[in-house]
C-alpha cells in the first residue's frame, strides 16, 4: 500500500513537472513564469537572505514586536481552528467523509484495500501539501526576523500546526458521520458540541478581560507593557488551563531558540499522535461522503474551466426573489444589474457566509471593545480616528484594483451564454454597461462605506477648525460621487483582458496551480495598478489644478465641487470611450476562437 | 425573410463556410443538412450575428445584419443545440429578463400560454439546475419565442425532448412557419427535415451542393429513379463520408 502511494505521489510529481516546463513553450506560461520568478527573487529570496526586518529596531522593540505579532497570528489561527469545527458541528454536510479525488474514488474504492488503508493514504496524501506549506510559508513569512531561531524549527512548527487542524478536521468529519449512522439524538450531540464551544470562547474571553487593561492602561514603554501581558497570561491560572491545547500545538512555532523547541515539540507531537489514533480508529462509512466532495469538486473544476463559477458546480443553488421588481419595458441595462444581482445574493449569502461573517463580526467586537472603552476615556478619540481612517483607506484601496478580480458578476461570469446575449439586440456599449452595473453598484457601496467611515473618523476632537460640517459633508458627497465611475473603469480592465486576450484570460482563471500561473495572476493584478494609476492621473491633475484656481477665491467647499465637477467629467469620458470600446469588441469576439 | 449573400468564414487559413447564398421567405422552412464539420452551425452562428462572418451579407427582415444589428436581432431567435441558461434566474426570471432586453410589455400575457404549451407551468419557480436536459431545452425555446420572432434558427432543435415534446416542437415550428416566419432548421434528423422543412439545403464542407425543394433535391440527386429516400440522397449528395 505505502509502496504503491509512493509510486503514485512520484509519478505524478514527476509528469506533472514534465508538462510544466514543456507548456513554458508557450509564450503566457513562459511570460507568467518569468514573471513569478522575478518577483520572488526581488520580494522573497533577497528579503529571506538578507538582514531581518527586526535589525532594524532596537533589541527590545524587536522583541515587542515580535511578541505582538506571534500573538497576532497565533489569535487568528486559534479563531479559525474554532470556526472551522464550529462550522462542522452547526451546519455538517449530508454526508461527512474524507477528501479523495475521483480516480483515487475510482481505482482505490473497490480495491482490497482497508478503510483504515485508505485514511492513511489521505493522511499522506495530505502530509505533501502540509509539508510544502509549511516550507513556504516559513519563506514567505520569515518569521524569524522578529523572534529568532532557526527557519527550519519554525518550518516543523507549521507543520505541526497545519497538520493538527487537517488531523482535526478529518477526525470531526468520521466522528460527525459516526454519530449520524449510529446515534438516534444527532441533533442534541451538535447542539451540545456547540454549546461547548460557545462556553469555551465565554470562558477565555472573561479570562482574557483584564489582560487589554493591563497592556493598554499599564505604565512603561511597549516592551515592559508586553512583558507584563505574557506574565499576566502566564501567572492566570484559568487562562493557563484554558489555553493549554493551543499553546501546546503552537509551542514549537513560538519557541525562540534550540531549547524551548526541545522542550515544546515533545507534546506538540502527543497532541499530533493523539489526534492521529483518533482519526485512524474512528470506524464510520466515510466512502458516500468522500464520493460526493469528489463529485462536488470536480463539478466545480469542470465549472471554472467552462469558465463558469466555482459555485456553480460545487453546490445546490437556492431560488431567490429578484433584488427588485423588473418591469418589462425601460432600459434593458437594468434587467442586466437585476439578473447579476440576484446571482451575487445566490452566490455569495448562504449559511457558511454568515457563519463566517458573525466568527469575525464577533470577533472584531470582542477585541476592539476594551481598546474602544479605553480609548474614549482616556481622551485619545483622535488616535482611533486615525486607525479608523487608515482601515477605511486600506479597504478602499484594495476595493478598487483587487475588488474588479473578485467581484465578477459581469461579462466575466457570463462568457458560457454569450451566444444568447450576442443574440440580444442591443448596442456593444449598452449591453457592457449593463453587465458591468451590478460589480459597480457592489464596489461602490464598499467604497461608500469608507468613505462614510473616514469622514466620520477624520478629526472627531474637532482641532482642524477648517473641517466644519459643511466641508465634511461636500467632501463626502463628492467623494462618493467620483466613486461610482472610478469602480466602472477598474472593471472595464479585466472584462477587456477577456475579450482581447481569452487564452490568456482562461488560463488564469483555471485553478491549475505552478509558478507560472502564479506569475500570470501576477502579472494581471499589475497590469490592473497600473491601468488605475493611468486613468487617475488626468483626474487627479485637473482636480488639483481647479481646486487651486478656485479655492482661494470661492472657499474650500466651491473648490471642492468645482474639482469634482472636472473629476467626474474626465472620468465620465474615461468610463464612455472604456464601454464603446469594450461593446465594441464584444460585437467582434470570436466565440469560436481559441480560448485554451 | 433571410438573406444571405456570398456568406463566407474563415478561421486562419480554414474556411469553414464558403460562399453561401440562400433565401427564406416567410412561411417557408429551411433545413440545413450536412456531415458533421460541414459549417451547419457555423453557418448559424453567423446568422444570428453570434460569430461576425469574413464576409458576405445577411439581411433579417429586412436589417442588414452588419448595418444595423440591433434591428436584425429584433426580429430574429437563435435556439442552441445545448440549452445555456442562467444558473441564478427561475424559468420566470429567465423570462421577465428576455422580456424586459426585447421590451415585450405584455410578457405575463405571452408567457403564461408558452410554459404550459412547454409544459413548464409547474417549474415556472425552479432554477435551471433542477431541470432536465429537456427541461431546459424547452425552456430555451419559451424564452426565443417570447417576442415573437419572425425569424427563427434552430440548430438541432429535438436534442433532449421526449417523444410528446419532439411532436409539440414539430407541430410548433410548422406552425410558426404558417404564421409567416421564416425559419432555418439544422438537424442530422432526416426524417424531421421530410416531415417539416418546405426546402433542403446542402453543406458540405462548407460549400452548398444542393438546394432548393424537397422535390427539387430529390430530383437532382435521384439520377432517374424513382421513390429514392431521403437517405439515400444525402449519400449521394455529401458524398457519404464526412466532411
Amino acid at each position: 500500500m505505502f509502496g504503491a502511494f509512493l509510486y503514485l505521489r512520484a509519478t505524478s510529481l514527476r509528469n506533472q513537472v514534465v508538462h510544466r516546463l514543456g507548456r513554458l513553450r508557450q509564450p503566457k506560461y513562459l511570460l507568467g513564469a518569468l514573471f513569478a520568478g522575478a518577483y520572488f527573487y526581488f520580494f522573497v529570496i533577497r528579503r529571506v537572505s538578507g538582514v531581518g526586518a527586526a535589525a532594524a529596531l532596537a533589541p527590545g522593540t524587536a522583541q515587542t514586536a515580535g511578541m505582538l505579532a506571534a500573538g497576532f497570528i497565533c489569535a487568528v489561527l486559534c479563531l479559525i481552528g474554532l470556526l472551522r469545527v464550529a462550522y462542522a458541528w452547526i451546519a455538517p454536510p449530508e454526508k461527512a467523509g474524507l477528501v479523495f479525488t475521483e480516480a483515487e474514488i475510482a481505482f482505490l474504492f473497490p480495491a482490497p484495500i482497508t478503510r483504515k488503508a485508505l485514511i492513511h493514504f489521505r493522511l499522506l496524501s495530505t502530509q505533501l501539501a502540509i509539508l510544502f506549506s509549511a516550507a513556504l510559508i516559513t519563506i514567505v513569512f520569515n518569521r524569524s526576523g522578529y523572534l529568532g531561531g532557526h527557519r527550519v524549527l519554525h518550518a516543523v512548527g507549521w507543520w505541526i500546526i497545519l497538520s493538527t487542524i487537517d488531523l482535526h478536521v478529518n477526525g470531526t468529519n468520521l466522528m460527525l458521520s459516526r454519530l449520524r449512522e449510529r446515534s438516534a439524538h444527532f441533533l442534541l450531540w451538535r447542539m451540545a458540541a456547540v454549546a461547548a464551544i460557545i462556553l469555551y470562547v465565554a470562558a477565555v474571553y472573561l479570562a482574557a478581560s483584564g489582560l487589554a487593561d493591563s497592556f493598554l492602561n499599564g505604565t512603561g514603554g511597549m516592551s515592559d507593557r508586553a512583558d507584563r501581558l505574557v506574565r499576566h497570561l502566564h501567572d492566570s491560572a484559568a487562562l493557563y488551563w484554558l489555553t493549554l491545547p493551543f499553546r501546546i500545538v503552537l509551542g514549537p512555532y513560538l519557541a525562540t531558540g534550540y531549547r524551548e523547541f526541545a522542550v515544546a515539540i515533545f507534546p506538540a507531537l502527543a497532541v499530533v499522535a493523539l489526534h492521529y489514533l483518533w482519526v485512524s480508529s474512528t470506524e464510520a462509512r466515510f466512502e458516500e461522503g468522500s464520493i460526493a466532495i469528489a463529485e462536488k469538486r470536480a463539478a466545480m473544476r469542470a465549472a471554472v474551466q467552462r469558465g463558469e463559477s466555482p459555485r456553480i458546480g460545487g453546490s445546490k443553488l437556492k431560488a431567490l426573489a429578484g433584488p427588485f421588481p423588473l418591469p418589462p419595458r425601460g432600459l434593458p441595462e437594468v434587467a442586466f444589474l437585476w439578473k447579476n444581482l440576484l446571482s451575487l445574493r445566490s452566490a455569495v449569502f448562504g449559511r457558511r457566509t454568515l457563519v463566517i461573517a458573525l466568527g469575525v463580526a464577533g470577533w472584531v467586537y470582542f477585541a476592539m471593545k476594551p481598546v474602544m472603552r479605553l480609548r474614549s476615556n482616556s481622551g485619545q478619540a483622535n488616535a482611533i480616528g486615525v486607525f479608523v481612517l487608515m482601515g477605511c483607506g486600506i479597504v478602499a484601496a484594495y476595493t478598487l484594483i483587487l475588488g474588479p478580480q473578485i467581484a465578477r458578476q459581469d461579462l466575466r461570469n457570463d462568457l458560457p451564454n454569450a451566444d444568447l446575449l450576442k443574440t440580444f439586440p442591443l448596442e456593444g456599449w449598452r449591453l457592457a454597461l449593463g453587465e458591468l452595473l451590478a460589480p459597480t453598484a457592489i464596489l461602490t457601496a464598499i467604497i461608500w462605506l469608507t468613505i462614510i467611515g473616514a469622514a466620520a473618523a477624520l478629526d472627531p476632537g474637532g482641532a482642524l477648525a477648517w473641517l466644519t460640517p459643511v466641508v465634511r459633508g461636500t467632501v463626502v458627497l463628492c467623494l462618493a460621487l467620483a466613486a461610482p465611475l472610478l469602480c466602472m473603469i477598474q472593471l472595464i480592465v479585466p472584462n477587456l483582458v477577456m475579450i482581447l486576450m481569452p487564452a490568456w484570460y482562461q488560463s488564469s482563471r483555471s485553478r491549475s496551480a505552478g509558478v507560472e500561473m502564479f506569475g500570470q495572476r501576477l502579472l494581471f493584478g499589475v497590469v490592473q495598478l497600473l491601468f488605475a494609476l493611468l486613468v487617475a492621473v488626468p483626474a487627479a491633475g485637473a482636480a488639483v489644478l481647479v481646486y487651486i484656481a478656485s479655492y482661494w477665491l470661492l472657499g474650500i467647499s466651491t473648490g471642492v465641487v468645482l474639482a469634482t465637477v472636472a473629476v467626474v467629467l474626465i472620468l465620465a469620458g474615461e468610463a464612455a470611450v472604456g464601454l464603446w470600446f469594450l461593446g465594441e469588441r464584444f460585437e467582434k469576439f470570436d466565440l469560436s476562437g481559441d480560448t485554451r | 425573410m433571410i438573406e444571405v449573400e456570398a456568406l463566407t468564414k474563415q478561421y486562419g487559413s480554414f474556411t469553414a463556410v464558403s460562399g453561401l447564398s440562400l433565401t427564406v421567405r416567410p412561411g417557408e422552412v429551411l433545413g440545413l443538412v450536412g456531415p458533421n464539420g460541414a459549417g451547419k452551425t457555423t453557418t448559424l452562428r453567423c446568422l444570428a450575428g453570434i460569430i461576425p462572418s469574413t464576409s458576405g451579407s445577411v439581411r433579417i427582415a429586412g436589417h442588414d445584419l452588419a448595418a444595423d444589428p440591433v434591428g436584425a436581432k429584433r426580429a430574429l431567435a437563435f435556439f442552441p443545440d445545448e440549452p445555456r441558461l442562467f444558473d441564478y434566474l427561475t424559468v420566470r426570471q429567465h423570462l421577465n429578463f428576455v422580456a424586459r432586453i426585447y421590451g415585450v410589455a405584455d410578457y405575463e400575457e405571452r408567457s403564461r400560454p408558452l410554459l404550459e404549451e412547454l409544459e413548464l407551468a409547474e417549474k415556472a419557480d425552479v432554477l435551471p439546475g433542477e431541470l432536465s436536459r429537456g427541461m431546459k431545452q424547452k425552456l430555451v425555446i419559451a424564452c426565443g419565442l417570447l417576442h415573437s420572432p419572425t425569424v427563427m434558427f434552430f440548430d438541432e432543435p429535438l436534442t433532449g425532448l421526449d417523444p410528446l415534446g419532439i411532436r409539440r416542437m414539430k407541430d410548433s415550428i410548422v406552425r410558426r412557419a404558417k404564421e409567416g416566419a421564416s425559419v432555418i432548421l439544422s438537424s442530422h434528423l432526416l426524417h424531421l427535415l421530410q416531415e417539416v422543412c418546405t426546402n433542403v439545403l446542402i453543406l458540405k464542407k462548407g460549400v452548398k451542393v444542393a438546394d432548393g425543394t424537397l422535390a427539387e433535391v430529390e430530383a437532382q440527386f435521384s439520377n432517374g429513379e424513382a421513390n429514392v429516400s431521403l437517405e439515400e440522397i444525402f449519400i449521394r449528395a455529401t458524398g457519404g463520408s464526412e466532411s
